[in-house]
C-alpha cells in the first residue's frame, strides 16, 4: 500500500446478493446490541424484474467527511488512511452528524437521559477508536481494532460473493473497472456514492 | 441421475461454472441458499459473459441477478422442458453425434418431446410461448451450457421425473462431461454429499451398496464381523434386505395406521422409539402427521446442539430425551462437498459445556446395546490395531470399502494434505499446483486409486481416466430389447486401451477385456467384481490400461424399471388446474412404498381440490437459516433478520381477502390443518400463489408452545412451521415429499388483544 | 410460568424494534436518501445542514451574545435605568395562576437556554460528560416549558392583540427607552415590545417544541411530512436547522426580555413574584391600561 493510499469501500451492485453476511459479522465481531447495525444491506425495487438490486451500505469515511465539519464538539478525527473514526467520550449524542452524512451511517441507542439519544455509533473499518489500540476499553466502546493487526475489514472478508471490497482507493477502482468493462455495462467511472463520498477526482 | 447415467451427484463442481456459456437454474436459489458458490455464478455472467436463465415459481434473490427470468408454475417443470426439447429437435440444435455414441433411447424422447408444442407448453406452464422459444434458442445455441437443480426440482410427486428429464436435455444438447457444461444439483447443507454417500438413506449400505445378501456380506467381511451376527440384528433375515422408512415418513410407522392413516408393511408392529441426530424434523412436509407421530412413540430422543423442537411440538410428556451435541466446531474429521470433493475439517475448540460430539454418544450406545466391539472393529483391521484413533481410521476404514464411487484414494493423510494445502490449488478448475500437481482439490469420487488425481468432471472423455476422466457407467446390462448399452466407437475416455465401449470389470471378464493374463496370485486375491475386490487389483489393472472399471456405456433416457419409463408430465397431487388433472392423471396408488401405503390418483380425485383451495403454496428458505433453523434462531443476530415466520403475499392477492400489510393472515391447507403467519407484501411472488419460508417452528395451528422450552433454551425467534400446511404428496420412486407445489387457502386474521 | 412469557414477549418485542426492518432513516429508503443527496432535482439539505451548520450557526449565536450585552451595557450607561419606587402603591395586575404560569416558563428557560447555547459551542467545553449532562438537562427541562407554554398562550393572548393605535407610536419612540424623560408611553397592559417577545416566545416556542420533539424521536414516520415528499432524514435536518435558527433568535430576545425587567426598568421582575406593579409604572409606562383602569375605576 502506498504512502497516500487511501482506504476505500466498494459495494458492487451486480454482485450483492442480500445475505447479510456483512451485517451479521460486523454485529458479531463488535458484539453490538441488537437495534445498532453498523452495515446495513438495502435491496431496492424488490420483486420487479431487471430492476431488483442489492446494496450493502455503513459510513464510506468519506473525504471532507461532512460529519465531521457539523459535529458541535470536534469528536471526529481523520486518520492518515483516511479512515473516520470518533471519541465516544465526547460525543453528546445530538445526531448533527447523522444528518449531515450522505450514507445514513450513524446510529444511536436511545439510552441517554430520558430517553433520549445516546452516543453515537457508526463503522469504524474495523480500526477501533482513540483509546489504545487493541485495548480492553477500546473493544468495549468501538469493538475489535482489526486493522492494527493487519487484517481486512470482517464485513469485506465474510463477503460470500465478494460484492464488498475494501482498501486502497486506487486498487479498488482497477477492480470495479475491470468488473464493469468486461460485464460491457460501459462507461460509468466511479463506483455508486463514490462522487459524494471521496469527491469527483480520486 | 445415477439410473441415467451410473451415480447420482454434482457433475462438476461450482468453480466449473464459471466456464459455463449458459446457464439455466430449475428451482434452485443458490443465491440465497448457497451465497458463497453463487460467486461463481456471478463470475461466470461477468468474465464468460454467460447468459443465466432462472426458472422459478418465484422472483428469488438468484432470479435478480439473471438475464432471463420464468415464471413458472410449481410442478409444470417437466412440461417446460420438454418444450424446449421439441424445439431443440425441430431445429437440429441436438448434438446428434454425442446422442449417437453415448444415449440410448433418445428416440421416445423425441417423439414425447414433439407433442408439446410451445402453445401446450405455455398453456400448462404458464409461461409465454415467445419466453420459451427464446429461452432454449439462447441455451442451445450459447455453446457449452450448465443446468442446475435444487429441491424446487425434487420435492415433486415426479420429483424423480424431474431429475431424470434434466438429464436428458442436456445429453441432447451434448453438454455432458464437458467443462462448463453438466447437470450440477446443489446441495443444500453442508456435508449432505458425505451423509447420503455414507448411506444416510432407508434404501442402500453406505456408498450406495444395494440390500442384496452379496452387499451384505461385503460388508460383513469388511467390517470384521460375523454376516451371521448381523443377520441376527434382524427379525428375520428376509427384513435385512428390505427398504426402511423414510424421512418423510417415519411417523406413518409411529402412527402405525390407526384412524383411517396410511397403512404400514413393519412386520407386523409400528414403530416405537426414534432416536433424532442432528435432524430437523419439524421442516418435514404435514407436521401435524409429524406431532401425531411423536405422541404415538414410546421413547424419543433427540440429540442436537439446541433443542429440537420437536420436542416442544409434542404433546408427550415422559420419555422424551434431549442430549446435548456437540457442534462440528467441537469434533473434526472428513466432510465431503457438493461436488464430490473431500475436506478434513479439525477441531476448534473441546466440546462446551456438558455437551459430547456424535461419536461419543454412538460408542456409548453400542456399548449399552452390547455390540461396541463389533460397531468400531472395522477401524482396526487395516494395520490390525488393538485400538483406534478417531477419526483417522474411520477415514481410512471408509476408504478401504467403498469402491462403487470410487473413496480408495481418500484416507486420512491424503485429506489432510488437501486441506491443508488448499492454497495451492486452481479456484476454478480445482487443478493442484506445486507439491499438489496431478491432483484435484478434495480428490472428487472416483478417485479411484491412493495415487489417482481425483475426477473434476464426471463422464469426460476428453481426459484419460488416471486425470479424472470416464465415459458413463455400465450399470443397467449389456443391451436392452436388443440395442446395445455400451458405448459407440471413438466415445472412450483419453488413452484408453479400448476404443469403445467395454463392460464393467469383473473377475470373469477383466482377462478378455483388459487382454492381460493374472497370475495365480492374482487371482487368488481378486474379488468377484470391482465393487467388492478388497485386492483393488481389478482397478489397479484398470488404470494400467486407462479403463474405468465400472465401463463405458451410454446413458439411458429410459428407465424401464420405472413406473414412467420416459419421463411424463403429471399434474400435482393438489393442482389448480383440473382440467389438466384429467389430462395429466398422477400415479397409481402405491403399496408398500418404504413401507407405507401411499395415495397419489385417490388423493388428487378425492375433490376437486382447486374450488376450495385456490392458491399455490411455495415453501423455500432464507439466507439466514437452514433447515429447521433451531440453530439458526438461536443467534441473535441471525433471528433479527427475520424476527417472525411471514408470508410472502402480492398486494393485489392479499386485496382480494383483506390482508393488509403486516397484520396476520390464516394459510389452511387441505389436509385441515392450519397456520398463523404476518402477511409481507411482496412482488416476487404473483397473484396466484404464496411463498413461506420453512425455517420457523415453536408454534403450531396458532398455539404458541414456547413456553415449552427447557428454561433459557427458548431461541430468539419462534413461528408457525410451514409444513404444518404443506400438503400430501410423495415421489413415487424417492419418496420426497411434494412441497414445492401444494395448494392452500387464506384468510385475514383478526387480531386478539 | 406468566412471569416468564411475559419476559419471552418482553425480549421478543425488543427485538422487533432492534430489527429496524421498517425504520424510516435506516429501513428501505435509506437507499433512495443516498442516492439524492445533493443531487439535481434534490432538496439539497443534507448540503445545506452542513454547509450552515458547520460555518453560521456558532458565528451567529456568538454575535448575539456579544453585541446585545455590548448594546446593553451603551444603553445602561447612556440612557441609564427607569426606576419607579416600589414602596407606593401598586397595582395587582397578574393573578397567582399566570405567575406559576410564568415561573415555569421562566425557570424551564433558565435551563434551556444556557444549556442549549453550551451544546452549540460543545467544542469550547469540551465535550464529554458536562456537555453531555446539558444536553440531558435541556430535553428534561422542555416538558416543563411545554406545559407551560399553552397556558401561557391562552390567558394572555387577549392582552397581546395588536392595537394599532398604540403600538404604532411606542414603535416610533422605541418605547421610550433610549430616553430618560418619565412621559407616558402608549402601551395598553403589554407594551408593544413585550407582545413581540410574547409572540415570538410562545409561536416561536411551539415550533421549537415541534422541532424538539422531531429530534428527539428520530425515527419515525409522518403522514404529513411523506405526502409532502419529504423524506425522514430531510425532516431531521430541516428541524435541526430551524430549531438552532429561531433558537438564536429566542435567545436574543430571552437577553432582552432578562434586561428589561432586572435592569433597564429597574426590579420589573418582582412584579412576577408578588403580581403588582407600582401605579407609578403602570401610569408612565402603561399609560393606556392606566387609562383603562382609570374608567373602570379600579385605580
Ligand atoms: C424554546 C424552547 C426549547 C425547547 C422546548 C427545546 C427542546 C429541545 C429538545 C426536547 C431537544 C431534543 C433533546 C434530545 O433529543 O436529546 C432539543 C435539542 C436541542 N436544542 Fe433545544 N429547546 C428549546 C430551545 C433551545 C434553544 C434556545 C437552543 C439554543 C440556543 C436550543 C438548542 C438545542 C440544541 C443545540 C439541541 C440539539 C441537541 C439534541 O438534539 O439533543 N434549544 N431542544
Ligand atoms: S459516511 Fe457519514 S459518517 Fe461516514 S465519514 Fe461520511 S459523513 Fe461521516
Ligand atoms: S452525535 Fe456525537 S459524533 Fe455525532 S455530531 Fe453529535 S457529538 Fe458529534
Ligand atoms: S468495517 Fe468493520 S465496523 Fe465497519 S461495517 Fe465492516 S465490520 Fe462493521
Amino acid at each position: 500500500m502506498g504512502e497516500f493510499a487511501r482506504l476505500n469501500f466498494y459495494c458492487d451492485e451486480h454482485r450483492c446478493i442480500n445475505c447479510d453476511g456483512c451485517s451479521v459479522a460486523c454485529a458479531e465481531a463488535h458484539e453490538l446490541p441488537e437495534y445498532i447495525s453498523r452495515r446495513k444491506v438495502i435491496t431496492m425495487n424488490e420483486g420487479i424484474e431487471n430492476m431488483e438490486y442489492s446494496l450493502s451500505i455503513a459510513c464510506m469515511h468519506c473525504t471532507d467527511a461532512p460529519c465531521q465539519q457539523v459535529c458541535p464538539v470536534d469528536c471526529f478525527y481523520i486518520r492518515a488512511d483516511g479512515i473516520v473514526l470518533h471519541d465516544k467520550d465526547k460525543c453528546i449524542g445530538c445526531a448533527y452528524c447523522l444528518y449531515a452524512c450522505p450514507f445514513g451511517a450513524p446510529q444511536f441507542p436511545l439510552d441517554g437521559a430520558f430517553g433520549t439519544k445516546g452516543v453515537m455509533d457508526k463503522c469504524t473499518m474495523c480500526a477501533g477508536g482513540p483509546e489504545e489500540t487493541n485495548s480492553h476499553e477500546e473493544r468495549e466502546l468501538y469493538g475489535q481494532n482489526r486493522i492494527s493487526e493487519g487484517k481486512v475489514p470482517v464485513c469485506a472478508a465474510m463477503c460470500s460473493t465478494k460484492a464488498l471490497l475494501v482498501g486502497d482507493s486506487a486498487k479498488i477502482s482497477d477492480i470495479y473497472r475491470e468488473r464493469i468493462l468486461s460485464k460491457g455495462h460501459g462507461a460509468k467511472t466511479q463506483p455508486y456514492g463514490w462522487d459524494v463520498a471521496y469527491g469527483k477526482k480520486l | 441421475m445415477a439410473n441415467t447415467w451410473g451415480y447420482g451427484a454434482m457433475t462438476n463442481s461450482l468453480g466449473d461454472i464459471q466456464n459455463a456459456k449458459a446457464i439455466i437454474i430449475f428451482g434452485a436459489n443458490p443465491a440465497v441458499n448457497h451465497p458463497v458458490g453463487f460467486q461463481h455464478f456471478l463470475k461466470a455472467q461477468e468474465r464468460n459473459n454467460a447468459q443465466m436463465i432462472v426458472v422459478d415459481p418465484v422472483f428469488t434473490k438468484t432470479a435478480a441477478k439473471a438475464d432471463i427470468y420464468v415464471r413458472i408454475r410449481p410442478g409444470t417443470d417437466i412440461a417446460f422442458m420438454y418444450g424446449m426439447l421439441h424445439l431443440i429437435f425441430k431445429n437440429g440444435w441436438e448434438d446428434e453425434d454425442f446422442i449417437n455414441d453415448r444415449v440410448y433411447a433418445m428416440d421416445d424422447i423425441k417423439a414425447e418431446a414433439a407433442k408439446w408444442t410451445p402453445e401446450k407448453v405455455s398453456d400448462v406452464t404458464g409461461v409465454p410461448a415467445e419466453k420459451l422459444i427464446q429461452v432454449t434458442k439462447l441455451y442451445a445455441s450459447a455453446g457449452v451450457g450448465t443446468l442446475i437443480w435444487a429441491m424446487g426440482l425434487t420435492q415433486h410427486s415426479i420429483g424423480s421425473s424431474n431429475t431424470r428429464l434434466a438429464p436428458i436435455l442436456q445429453l441432447a444438447l451434448g453438454n455432458m462431461g464437458k467443462e462448463g457444461g453438466g447437470t450440477n444439483i446443489l446441495r443444500g447443507h453442508d456435508n449432505v454429499q458425505g451423509a447420503t454417500d455414507m448411506g444416510c438413506l432407508s434404501d442402500t449400505l453406505p456408498g450406495y451398496y444395494g440390500l442384496s445378501e452379496g452387499s451384505w456380506k461385503y460388508f460383513a467381511s469388511s467390517w470384521g464381523v460375523d454376516f451371521e451376527w448381523l443377520q441376527g440384528r434382524f427379525k428375520s433375515s428376509e427384513w435385512m434386505g428390505k427398504k426402511g422408512f423414510t424421512l418423510a415418513r417415519w411417523w406413518a410407522g409411529a402412527i402405525n395406521g390407526k384412524d383411517g392413516n396410511d397403512q404400514i408393511h413393519n412386520a407386523g408392529t409400528g414403530l416405537k422409539n426414534l432416536f433424532v441426530m442432528g435432524n430437523g424434523i419439524t421442516s418435514i412436509a404435514q407436521q401435524a402427521k409429524v406431532k401425531e407421530g411423536l405422541d404415538n412413540l414410546d421413547m424419543l430422543v433427540l440429540c442436537d446442539p439446541f433443542v429440537n423442537e420437536a420436542a416442544i411440538l409434542t404433546d408427550k410428556q415422559d420419555d422424551v430425551f434431549i442430549l446435548p451435541a456437540a457442534t462440528q466446531f467441537e469434533t473434526s474429521g472428513t466432510v465431503v462437498a457438493t461436488n464430490r470433493s473431500v475436506q478434513w475439517r479439525t477441531k476448534v475448540v473441546d466440546p462446551l459445556y456438558e455437551s459430547k460430539t456424535d461419536q461419543w454418544i454412538m460408542f456409548e450406545l453400542a456399548k449399552r446395546l452390547g455390540f461396541y466391539d463389533e460397531f468400531t472393529a472395522g477401524m482396526k483391521i487395516k494395520e490390525n490395531k488393538k485400538d483406534f484413533t478417531w477419526p483417522e481410521d474411520a477415514t481410512d476404514e471408509i476408504a478401504r470399502i467403498i469402491k462403487t464411487i470410487g473413496l480408495t484414494g481418500w484416507t486420512a493423510k491424503r485429506v489432510k494434505s488437501h486441506t491443508e494445502n488448499w492454497h495451492m490449488f486452481d479456484q476454478i478448475s480445482g487443478r493442484g499446483y506445486g507439491k499438489m500437481k496431478g491432483e484435484y482439490y478434495g480428490l472428487p469420487w472416483p478417485c479411484w486409486t491412493e495415487k489417482h488425481s481425483g475426477s473434476p468432471v464426471l463422464y469426460n472423455t476428453d481426459r484419460s481416466v488416471a486425470e479424472g476422466g470416464m465415459g458413463f457407467r455400465n450399470r443397467f446390462g449389456l443391451e436392452h430389447d436388443g440395442t446395445n448399452l455400451l458405448a459407440e466407437d471413438g466415445s472412450a475416455p483419453k488413452d484408453s486401451f479400448i476404443e469403445g465401449g467395454y463392460p464393467e470389470i469383473n473377475k470373469d471378464n477383466i482377462e478378455k477385456v483388459l487382454g492381460i493374463t493374472l497370475t495365480e496370485d492374482e487371482k487368488a486375491k481378486i474379488g468377484k467384481n470391482w465393487k467388492v475386490d478388497k485386492s483393488n487389483i481389478i482397478v489397479e489393472k484398470c488404470m494400467e490400461k486407462g479403463l474405468a472399471p465400472y465401463g463405458n456405456a451410454k446413458a439411458r433416457a429410459k428407465v424401464w424399471t420405472f413406473p414412467d419409463q420416459i419421463p411424463m408430465h403429471r399434474e400435482p397431487l393438489h393442482s389448480p388446474r383440473a382440467d389438466l388433472v384429467k389430462e395429466f392423471p398422477s400415479y397409481e396408488d402405491k403399496s408398500n412404498h418404504f413401507r407405507v401405503d401411499t395415495k397419489y390418483i385417490s388423493k388428487q380425485t378425492e375433490q376437486e381440490w382447486v374450488k376450495d383451495f385456490p392458491i399455490n403454496l411455495v415453501t423455500g428458505r432464507l439466507v439466514n437459516m437452514n433447515g429447521a433453523g433451531m440453530e439458526n434462531r438461536a443467534s441473535k443476530y441471525l433471528a433479527a433478520l427475520s424476527p417472525e415466520m411471514f408470508c410472502q403475499i402480492h398486494p393485489d392477492l392479499a386485496g382480494k381477502y383483506g390482508i393488509r400489510d403486516k397484520s396476520m393472515m390464516w394459510i389452511h391447507s387441505p389436509e385441515g390443518t392450519k397456520i398463523k403467519v404476518k402477511a409481507k407484501y411482496s412482488f416476487s411472488v404473483s397473484e396466484d400463489r404464496i411463498f413461506i419460508p420453512f425455517h420457523f417452528a415453536g408454534h403450531f395451528q396458532g398455539e404458541d408452545l414456547t413456553h415449552k422450552f427447557p428454561a433459557g433454551t427458548a431461541p430468539y425467534a419462534s413461528g408457525e412451521s410451514a409444513n404444518t400446511v404443506t400438503n400430501y404428496g410423495y415421489d413415487i420412486v424417492t419418496q420426497i415429499p411434494e412441497t414445492k407445489g401444494g395448494l392452500c387457502r387464506i384468510e385475514y386474521a383478526k387480531e386478539e388483544a | 410460568m406468566k412471569k416468564r412469557y411475559l419476559a419471552l414477549m418482553l425480549l421478543l418485542s425488543t427485538f422487533l424494534f432492534g430489527a429496524k426492518a421498517d425504520s424510516s432513516i435506516w429501513g428501505n429508503n435509506l437507499l433512495s436518501n443516498i442516492l439524492e443527496y445533493d443531487k439535481e432535482g434534490s432538496l439539497h439539505m443534507g448540503h445545506y445542514f452542513t454547509v450552515i451548520q458547520s460555518t453560521y450557526i456558532q458565528p451567529m449565536l456568538l454575535f448575539v451574545l456579544i453585541v446585545i450585552p455590548l448594546a446593553f451595557a451603551a444603553h445602561y450607561f447612556i440612557v441609564g435605568p427607569k426606576v419607579f419606587s416600589h414602596s407606593g402603591k401598586s397595582i395587582m395586575v397578574f393573578s397567582l395562576f399566570k405567575r406559576i404560569n410564568h415561573a415555569l416558563a421562566a425557570i424551564s428557560f433558565m435551563v434551556i437556554i444556557p444549556t442549549g447555547i453550551i451544546m452549540i459551542f460543545g467544542d469550547f467545553f469540551g465535550g464529554g460528560a458536562f456537555v453531555r449532562f446539558c444536553k440531558g438537562a435541556h430535553a428534561i427541562a422542555s416538558p416543563l416549558f411545554m406545559i407551560s407554554v399553552i397556558p401561557m398562550l391562552l390567558t394572555w393572548m387577549k392582552r397581546m392583540i395588536f392595537s394599532p393605535k398604540d403600538d404604532i407610536r411606542w414603535l416610533k419612540i422605541v418605547g421610550g427607552y433610549l430616553s430618560k424623560e418619565k412621559k407616558p408611553i402608549p402601551a395598553g397592559m403589554f407594551n408593544m415590545g413585550q407582545k413581540i417577545y410574547f409572540w415570538f416566545v410562545t409561536l416561536g416556542g411551539l415550533v421549537m417544541i415541534a422541532t424538539s420533539v422531531i429530534l428527539y424521536l428520530v425515527d419515525f414516520e409522518l403522514g404529513i411530512f411523506t405526502s409532502m415528499g419529504l423524506s425522514q432524514i430531510d425532516v431531521l435536518r430541516i428541524s435541526a436547522l430551524t430549531h438552532n435558527i429561531i433558537g438564536i433568535f429566542i435567545v436574543a430576545m430571552f437577553m432582552v426580555h432578562i434586561y428589561m425587567s432586572v435592569f433597564a426598568i429597574k426590579d420589573a421582575y418582582k412584579s412576577m413574584i408578588d403580581g403588582t406593579i407600582p401605579e407609578e409604572e403602570v401610569k408612565i409606562l402603561h399609560s393606556s391600561y392606566y387609562k383603562e383602569l382609570q374608567e373602570k375605576g379600579e385605580v
